[in-house]
């Protein structure tokens, strides 16, 4: 029988939501054109060459080592390309993502990547069309709510404010705005340089959807240990409590 | 024994659930002025700067945070932080079913309304550093001590009371 890995525990929304994101099997919600992924990224002008650091691996002559041989370059290393960032920031009011399960995503889905996963944000490095093409899978798939959550280079402290009277993220260099139909337009890149024209990126998810499928375990939304007079460990407390205790009395070896 | 006379002011702090668009806010502190009997308010919430403060964007200029005009009872002035907490001193409480009722009118969502103590009634370290002696005690509790001094309190002109205003 094939080996199905098994992600995380929990029967709760929240659970199951991590599962998905560690796995890898999240739903596609949008189609954001990839010329304009990569102009919200803002390290190359669409269309343009992308910038090396080396040859492309072919003309290198690599040396003769088994591991080179057993693993097969990502497009971004066979062509030698310079490794970019992408940041994202998530709203800490029920974004879909946070970011230890983006960096979770990207580590276990993303080859080639360096995810860094900070409080209040999240950054994958990667060889640029790599980056281009794990970004552009983040942006339409359900890790992402236009709305709650956004591309930021810098100034991420939106993500632990309330949320704007029409539902945003709080973006002090406000890269994003909500167009009168109701579509979150991206106007600035991750850094906060205008852009040329204005992105669509589509509809917003509504408070009820963004609840459905967020990761992170809220008070008022699904807790962690259940209400207050109903508490009701979910599997995942127990097991954090089981690796700590591993880790602490026995530096995970318990033998 | 003492007793706490009905006359004296109080304190309070309203917060709603989300930050405020500046036409929300105007209506809020328009409302919040109609009720009257405010001796100081502050507003405060996230800095919204003219241009981007650091990154490769530096300098870039923000136009979205210029001109943030809004006018409350007559006087404009622009608004340099996204609206997310009110604080102000009412003359008595009599004044806070009011407040409560203008703020339900302005606001389009939840709010928190807290009576307490907010503003220090003391001079600090660092007031004193800024201003040297205080002479107008009104403005202390009102001002970030880090802030600059253009982005001081707007105080009204000296013994003008709300009431000489409003008429």
């Amino acid at each position: 029988m094939a080996y199905t890995p098994q992600f995380y525990p929990g029967s709760t929304s929240v659970g199951i939501n991590r599962r998905k994101h560690m796995s890898g099997n999240v739903e596609k919600l949008r189609d954001i054109p990839e010329a304009d992924v990569v102009a919200i990224m803002g390290h190359r002008a669409p269309g343009a060459d992308y910038s090396s650091t080396h040859p492309p691996l072919k003309e290198m002559g690599e040396p003769d080592c088994p591991i080179r041989q057993a693993v097969e370059p990502t497009p971004g290393a066979a062509a030698g390309d310079r490794v970019r960032y992408s940041q994202w920031t998530d709203s800490m009011y029920f974004a879909p993502s946070i970011p230890y399960f983006r960096s979770y995503w990207g580590a276990i889905n993303c080859k080639g990547c360096d995810p860094g996963t900070l409080s209040g944000r999240q950054i994958i490095e990667a060889r640029e069309r790599d980056i281009e093409k794990y970004t552009k899978t983040q942006y339409d798939s359900e890790m992402t709510d236009v709305a709650l959550c956004s591309m930021r280079g810098c100034t991420v402290h939106g993500h632990s404010l309330r949320l704007e009277e029409n539902g945003m993220q709080f973006d002090m260099l406000a890269r994003t705005e909500l167009g009168n139909d109701g579509n979150v337009l991206g106007v600035k890149d991750q850094v906060g340089i205008p852009l040329d024209k204005k992105v669509n990126l589509g509809k917003p998810m509504s408070e009820a959807e963004a609840k459905k499928r967020t990761t992170i375990f809220r008070f008022d939304g699904v807790p962690m240990s259940g209400t207050v007079g109903a508490r009701k460990p979910d599997e995942a407390v127990e097991m954090t409590h089981h690796m700590w205790e591993l880790r602490t009395k026995w530096g995970y070896r318990p033998e | 024994m003492v007793t706490a006379s009905d006359t004296e002011s109080i304190q309070v702090e309203i917060l709603p659930q989300r930050y405020l668009m500046p036409a929300t806010a105007q209506k809020l502190l328009n409302a919040i002025y109609e009720n009257g009997g405010i001796t100081r308010i502050m507003i405060q919430g996230p800095n919204l700067p003219r241009s981007v403060p650091y990154g490769p964007a530096k300098g870039t200029p923000i136009e979205e945070n210029r001109d943030l005009i809004i006018e409350v009872a007559g006087q404009a002035f622009e608004l340099g932080v996204k609206l997310g907490r009110v604080r102000l001193e009412l003359e008595s409480e009599k004044y806070l079913p009011g407040l409560k009722a203008a703020c339900e009118r302005a606001l389009p969502f939840t709010f928190q309304i807290k009576q307490g103590k907010f503003f220090h009634n003391r001079p600090t370290i660092s007031d004193y550093a800024k201003y040297g002696d205080v002479e107008d005690k009104r403005i202390l509790g009102l001002i970030d001590p880090k802030a600059r001094k253009d982005k001081l309190a707007i105080l009204s002109e000296e013994k003008v009371t709300i009431e000489d205003e409003e008429r």
